[in-house]
């Protein structure tokens, strides 16, 4: 009898156990129930030498956010239903150290659901290593340093632009198709700039060209009047100065006040900064440069399959911010579209789940067509070569290169 | 070589004009302004709004700004300093008030000019290079060095042909003895300051053409390049700014030539080395022995 009771406090002892088991598997269920909301954690340079461009791509950002909750939130797969979308954002103030600390408060204080990065390679780079250490998905808008895909990495979506490393692919091959032979290169040390730099001469050399000028200079660069004499000295065919929109106008300044001309002369930012490069440097400096047009230069309104086109996003960012758009708000809203259709198609909201879809995500925005590679580097999205030619009273930019999205032919 | 010599000196002036106006405020006061720069940066703000606004040619906003920003610097320095100079640590408690205000005025212009760069593209100094030695030069850097030339040269008449100069240097000598031979110090050092700044703005109108635009937070890195030039001429001593500022200058042009990546490191280089080699500066008889 005595062993019996013991037996049967043994069962209610399991019981109780199981009771308990139960209990923990209710309370897992209700953690699993729908949350209130979606955060997006993100950071923006509200000063500083990126505020520039970080703070249209937050617009864009915040602009894609007010579409969907609008119409009632984000729609997640996971829990079968639209739940509304929330920021969290803090400002850097184009700090990598303060930007470093922010992200860790994203991460482990405000606990949020997505990551986004801020603007550029160097305010990106802060936050790959943070990610990954904490596992969570970086969305990218724009941080196209090639250093940051890498096998091991599974923590990154770069969403709103190809790696800087493909960047050259068709301005190289064009520079090689117009048989020039004395290439110079001036870059921005960073890496952005830095891989752009290596991509172009390793495929010039391949093609047989030499640069006869390849100089880094520091970001901080803003006086190149030496530097456009010493490349002036190599008589070269071709200039490209590889930097961040700072550099660009300081060089194109200094460009103009120095005498100089180049027949054949590229700069990054003006086919994503058009009007601030203009207000610097006067359109007449401008004319005949060559760029990688982006939108709203390269205008996609035909083969859209997700969001808005290019004129409708035109349109509905003016009239919700009462400016017009440029690249680097397409590039935050593009963003929002990534989330978006991950979040549309994740069967959970586990960071590796989302990694998962964002991997097999396959459409066509206004930015282009959106296509990661296994180590979350974007290659959809090619940049073509294009022209700034005097049209009438003003500019307009041409696509030159390659053929089969040319708009029109060089001057020169 | 030639070019890059001559480029050297052209814009070791322009830095030497930045510097003056710190080295002065630090010879009288024995504080270093820490927002310094920032005036550097209202001065350049003023001239790209006026040109933009009005089409003032950008020799006249100098004018016009440093007059202003001198009668800025009489009010500001009795609003602060007496207060600064009355604590037990002044030069620590000017630090950290000097840095306050650089801050502050960097999100004032924030709110004021926005984040993005600004500047005057029309050739308004020429559209020609000028030659010098037969090297094509950009027509704005030969009158940002003339002016510079010309602020140097009122600078030292001011120091070495006026009575209030010659106070002013009574000061920078030794505040107590000036104070006891009946020179008004408050007043002299007032003065001092406001040129200091006035000076600045002056720089700052040049600077759109210079410095390849205008931001916000332009101040902080200026000021720690003044720094580096008024130490390599000697803290305390204007004259020996002119100096640091050539081999500031000269230094940072060669660098561009032969080792653009080092570029940036020059001001520290240059700091380290005369902390190293002869910490009282080039010019170094007057250093603070405090």
């Amino acid at each position: 009898m005595k062993q019996l009771r013991r037996y049967l406090f043994g069962l209610a002892g399991v019981a109780a156990l199981l009771i308990a088991g139960c209990g923990s598997t209710t309370s897992t269920t209700t953690s699993s129930t729908a949350p209130k909301d979606i955060t997006i954690g993100t950071l923006y340079a509200g000063s500083g030498s990126y505020a520039t461009s970080s703070l249209p791509e937050l617009a864009g950002l915040k602009f894609w956010m007010s579409q969907v909750n609008k119409d009632g939130g984000v729609f997640v797969k996971a829990y079968n239903k639209k739940i509304p979308v929330k920021l969290v954002d803090y400002n850097d103030q184009s700090d990598p150290n303060t930007a470093q600390t922010l992200y860790t408060q994203l991460i482990t204080q405000d606990k949020v659901n997505i990551l986004v990065s801020d603007f550029g390679s160097v305010l990106t780079s802060v936050a790959v290593p943070i990610a990954q250490e904490h596992k969570m998905v970086l969305f990218d808008p724009t941080g196209t340093g090639a250093s940051f895909f890498t096998p091991t990495n599974p923590y990154i979506v770069l969403t709103g632009l190809p790696t800087s490393a493909v960047w050259p692919d068709n301005l190289a091959k064009y520079l090689l198709a117009q048989n020039f032979k004395k290439v110079a290169i001036v870059y921005a040390e960073n890496d952005f700039d830095q891989s752009q730099d290596e991509t172009l001469t390793t495929q010039l050399k391949a093609g047989g060209v030499t640069p006869v000028y390849n100089q880094g200079v520091p970001t901080t660069t803003s006086n190149y009047d030496v530097i456009i004499h010493n490349i002036a000295a190599t008589n070269p065919d071709a200039v490209l100065e590889l930097g961040y929109p700072n550099n660009d106008i300081a060089f194109l300044q200094n460009l103009a006040a120095s005498g100089q001309h180049f027949g054949f002369l590229f700069t990054i930012f003006p086919g994503q900064l058009f009007s601030l490069l203009e207000q610097n440097v006067g359109a007449k400096t401008l004319t005949d440069t060559y760029t990688y047009p982006t939108p709203p230069l390269l205008a996609y309104n035909s083969g859209v399959n997700y969001g808005m086109t290019i004129s409708q996003f035109t349109q509905a960012f003016q009239s919700a911010n009462g400016s017009a758009p440029n690249f680097l708000d397409i590039a935050g809203y593009n963003t929002g579209l990534a989330i978006q259709k991950t979040l549309e198609t994740a069967k959970s909201l586990s960071q590796l789940d989302l990694r998962a879809a964002a991997g097999k995500i396959h459409m066509f925005t206004l930015d282009g067509d959106f296509t990661i590679n296994k180590e979350g580097a974007q290659m959809g999205e090619t940049l073509p070569v294009g022209q700034i030619q005097a049209s009438g009273s003003g500019l307009k930019t041409v696509i030159v290169f390659p053929s089969s999205v040319a708009t029109g032919t060089a001057v020169h | 070589m030639l070019y890059a010599l001559i480029a050297g000196v052209l814009f070791g002036l322009y830095y030497a004009l930045i510097g003056l106006g710190l080295n002065l405020t630090f010879g009288v006061l024995r504080m270093v302004n820490l927002a310094h720069g920032d005036f550097v940066m209202i001065g350049g703000f003023a001239a790209v709004t006026a040109f933009s606004a009005w089409h003032l040619h950008p020799l006249w906003s100098l004018v016009l700004v440093a007059v202003l920003i001198f009668a800025v610097g009489i009010a500001l320095y009795y609003v602060l300093v007496p207060r600064i100079a009355a604590t037990k640590d002044p030069e620590m408690i000017s630090l950290v008030l000097f840095f306050g205000l650089s801050q502050v005025i960097e999100a004032l212009a924030v709110m004021r000019f926005g984040n993005n760069t600004q500047s005057i593209y029309e050739p308004v100094f020429g559209k020609a290079p000028v030659s010098i030695l037969g090297q094509p030069f950009p027509a704005v850097w030969v009158v940002s060095g003339l002016v510079s030339l010309l602020a140097l040269l009122l600078v030292y008449l001011y120091l070495y042909r006026t009575r209030i100069g010659y106070s002013t240097r009574a000061v920078m000598a030794s505040r107590e003895e000036a104070e006891v031979s009946g020179i008004s110090v408050h007043k002299v050092s007032a003065i001092a300051f406001a040129i200091g700044l006035g000076l600045a703005a002056a720089a700052g109108a040049l600077a759109p053409f210079m410095l390849g635009g205008i931001t916000p937070d332009l101040g902080v890195g200026l000021t720690i390049t003044a720094f580096a030039v008024i130490v390599l001429g000697s803290l305390g001593n204007p004259v020996g700014t002119v100096a640091g500022g050539l081999i500031y200058g000269i230094a940072l042009m060669l660098m561009q030539t032969y080792l653009p990546s080092w570029s940036a490191l020059l001001p520290y280089l240059l700091l380290l080395l005369v902390l190293l080699v002869k910490p009282s500066g080039l010019f170094g008889r007057q250093v603070r022995s405090a």
